[in-house]
Formats: C-alpha cells, sequence, structure tokens
C-alpha cells in the first residue's frame, strides 16, 4: 500500500463506487474534503477515463448528480450474470403519464386522466411501483386533498437527464402548423352538419 | 369479469408479448388475480399472434377459434371498462355539457402535445437502457469509527477543566496524605483482592475521596488493578500480576 496521499480522482471515484444513487458536485467535494475547482477537475478526469468508447463503466451526469454505471454495450453480459431479464419497455400510456407528470405536474390522477382523456389510475399505479412516478403532496384545493404526482429521481436518471429542465419545451413538440391543423379539421367538422 | 372455461383447446397457445411471454391461459389467469395490468396488454398484437397460429384444418380448430373468440371478447370488454373516463364531480348526477369545437381543439392540442412529448420519452428511456448503477453499496459501521488518543484527551481536559474553583468549606481539614493512604492501600493488598467499600469503610467522606485519588494513582503508576462489573456498581482492588 502506497503511503502517497490519494490523488482528487483517486477519491471522487472511491465515493461515486459505493453510491448507488447520483451524488451531487457538492456533496462529492464535502465528502472528499476536495475544493469546488479540484471536484471539477477530478470529474473531468474521470469523464475520460470512464468513457463508453474505453470502459466497462461510464460516468453518468443524471438526476442532479454523478453515478459509476455499467456501459449500455455490456448491458447482456451484466443480466445474464445477475440472471434478471431487462425490465419490460414501458407502454404507449404509460409515456404518456409520464409525459403529464413531467411537463404538467405536479398533478393529480384525475388531472392526468383529464388530459388523456381516459381513466389512468392502473397506468400511474404501475409506474409508482416502478418507481419512475411518486406521490409528492396533496393538491389541498380539491375536495378530498388528492395525491400530487410527480416524476422521481429514478425517472431522470432512467431517461440520462440530469433535471427536467432536460427536456425540450411542450410547445416545441408539436409545429403551430399542426395545431392549426387540428383547430381547421375540427372547426370543419362542427359547420358541416350545419345548415348552408 | 369472468372468463368462460377455456376447455383446454387453447392450451398450446403462447404469446410473446413485452408484458408477458408464455402461454395464453396464464396470461388470462394473471389478468383476472389482476397481477398484470389489462391496460400494458396489446389486443391487437394479440389478435395478430393468435391468426399467425391459428390451425384452421386441426380436428379442434373451430372450437380454437370459437374460445380465442370469446376470450378476447371478453379481454376487449375488460379493457374498454378499464378504459372509461374518470367521472368529473361537476358531471356527476347531469348530463355532462357537449364541449364546443373551441375546447375540444384545446384539449385535444393539449394530448397532441402529450403524445409528442410520449413518443419522445420513449426515445429517451429507449437510449439510455442498459445502464446498471453500482452495486458496491456499502453499509455503515457503528461504533467502527477511527478514534484518534490526542483528540480524546484533549476533549476531557476540555471536559474537565474547571473555571471556578468549587466551594471546599463543607470539608474538614485535611488530616491524611494520598502517600499514606497508598501504603494503607498496599498493605490491605497484600492480603489479596479487596473492596473499596470495605477498605473505605472505617473512614470520613474525605478520607474515602482521597483514598478514591490513591487508589486511581496506583492504577495508573501500574500497581493494582481497577475492577467494576457495571457502571456505579461495586468496586474491587485487585494486586496487579
Amino acid at each position: 500500500m502506497s503511503d502517497l496521499p490519494p490523488r482528487p480522482a483517486h477519491l471522487v471515484e472511491a465515493v461515486l463506487l459505493v453510491s448507488a444513487r447520483p451524488i451531487s458536485r457538492s456533496d462529492l467535494a464535502s465528502a472528499t474534503g476536495l475544493s469546488e475547482h479540484e471536484t471539477e477537475a477530478a470529474l473531468a478526469s474521470l469523464a475520460e477515463r470512464y468513457a463508453p468508447e474505453s470502459s466497462g463503466i461510464v460516468l453518468r451526469n443524471v438526476a442532479g448528480g454523478y453515478s459509476l454505471s455499467t456501459n449500455p454495450n455490456c448491458a447482456g453480459a451484466v443480466e445474464r450474470f445477475r440472471e434478471e431479464a431487462r425490465p419490460a419497455p414501458l407502454s404507449g400510456a404509460a409515456h404518456e403519464v409520464l409525459a403529464c407528470a413531467l411537463y404538467l405536474g405536479p398533478l393529480t390522477r384525475g388531472a392526468v386522466s383529464r388530459v388523456r382523456g381516459v381513466n389512468s389510475d392502473a397506468v400511474v399505479r404501475g409506474l409508482i411501483e416502478r418507481g419512475l412516478l411518486t406521490e409528492v403532496g396533496t393538491d389541498r384545493d380539491v375536495p378530498g386533498s388528492p395525491a400530487l404526482l410527480g416524476v422521481t429521481e429514478g425517472f431522470l436518471a432512467a431517461t440520462g437527464s440530469a433535471s427536467p429542465e432536460d427536456f425540450p419545451p411542450l410547445d416545441s413538440l408539436v409545429t403551430p402548423e399542426e395545431l392549426d391543423r387540428v383547430r381547421e379539421r375540427l372547426t370543419s367538422s362542427g359547420t358541416e352538419g350545419e345548415a348552408p | 369479469m369472468t372468463f368462460e372455461p377455456l376447455g383446454r383447446s387453447l392450451s398450446d397457445f403462447t404469446v410473446e408479448l413485452d408484458v408477458y411471454s408464455g402461454p395464453y391461459e396464464w396470461l388470462l389467469a394473471l389478468i383476472l388475480k389482476d397481477e398484470l395490468e389489462i391496460f400494458e396488454v396489446p389486443l391487437r398484437e394479440l389478435v395478430e399472434s393468435y391468426l399467425l397460429s391459428r390451425e384452421p384444418e386441426a380436428a379442434n380448430g373451430l372450437e380454437r377459434d370459437t374460445d380465442f373468440a370469446g376470450s378476447a371478447a371478453a379481454l376487449i370488454l375488460l379493457k374498454s371498462r378499464t378504459l372509461s373516463p374518470a367521472l368529473d364531480a361537476e358531471a356527476e348526477g347531469g348530463e355532462e355539457e357537449p364541449l364546443s369545437p373551441e375546447e375540444l381543439a384545446g384539449r385535444l392540442t393539449e394530448y397532441m402535445k402529450i403524445r409528442r412529448a410520449a413518443e419522445h420519452l420513449r426515445a429517451r428511456f429507449a437510449s439510455n437502457a442498459g445502464h446498471y448503477p453500482s452495486a458496491h453499496v456499502v453499509p455503515p459501521r457503528p461504533g467502527r469509527l477511527h478514534l484518534r488518543p490526542e483528540r480524546i484527551s484533549l476533549a476531557a481536559r476540555q471536559a474537565f477543566s474547571r473555571l471556578l474553583e468549587p466551594p471546599v468549606r463543607h470539608l474538614g481539614p485535611i488530616t491524611v496524605t494520598l502517600q499514606q493512604l497508598a501504603g494503607l492501600i498496599r498493605a490491605a493488598l497484600a492480603g489479596g483482592p479487596v473492596s473499596y467499600e470495605s477498605l473505605t469503610s472505617e473512614m470520613d467522606r474525605l478520607n474515602r475521596a482521597v483514598a478514591f485519588a490513591a487508589a486511581l494513582s496506583l492504577a495508573q503508576e501500574g500497581s493494582l488493578k481497577l475492577s467494576q462489573t457495571e457502571p456505579l456498581g461495586p468496586l474491587t482492588l485487585e494486586p496487579s500480576g
């Protein structure tokens, strides 16, 4: 064992290894006793060492922090070793509910169902079980104070996002032309039945 | 909701879906036991899967088709009931007002955006799949902290240092020295272990305190050992070695 003091990157690497959750930059600095600048430099060094093309482990900046995880290229081997199949992909309904929570949340189950036009309770239940959705509070303005739903840290990690701001604005996902076409279609269908 | 008995004609029909892979009969059982959300089962894929495996020339072909049509119809009914819009409190007990084209356009626009966002999320999930976080979570080890003796000494000095001299008016004149009591203790220990209580039973309060100090001093220099089985329990002085 060397008596030399560990290098900053080694300290950060060691702390990241023992955490299954992303660790914020400030928490890393606090745990390692490094300055903000040293922590930054250490993370840059680790990002280079754990680049996907050169390592089976990758450094990810997700959910407001940093974490070490396996390289997706090695996922097959990891899954065989753990004797676990990859979780089943989410259904279209599940993606819609998550989109509601991400862009319109926190919102109640009823609000999700109103946006989607169908009862979404079962989908919400499944997403909570999978750790992608959680109850973040209650809506005290509504009788019964229903729970408010929001996306979780696990959701951000699963989508490779550092924060909810990482997603494109909702309005940018549909072009004005597309919206105009919907309005025109509805307006014309609404007047078709009227007498000339 | 119940399914009619299938008569085992579909026992050899297996399905491969994202949410389930295995015998069709088990799929029905899982749905009925609420272990699989009917929501998540793509019925169209299910029907297509059956059509691919259909054997019209088989002896029980008609029976299979009938059983599948019956169970698939039940699944469609179940799913459609689950998908029924949630009742709004305001709509309960009365006719819901039909939406104006503008309101309908507003709702559809919002839904359209959510649909696009859902497609975007699907791509994000897919491109980030296969990351498994570090599993090396080291549990904390309570009571195994690294202790530095010099820090403990410093803390003890700070804790026991007195800024004010304690009042001693209640104490009588000191008539015995530490050395005298140390000699007394050594003599008592010549006969073996002795309890502090018996050693000091004839002493006044002051002499007991000095005897305790003498015992501590002897223990520190290694001349005797102090043993106490429990906090505030009887103290025994034992010859060392």
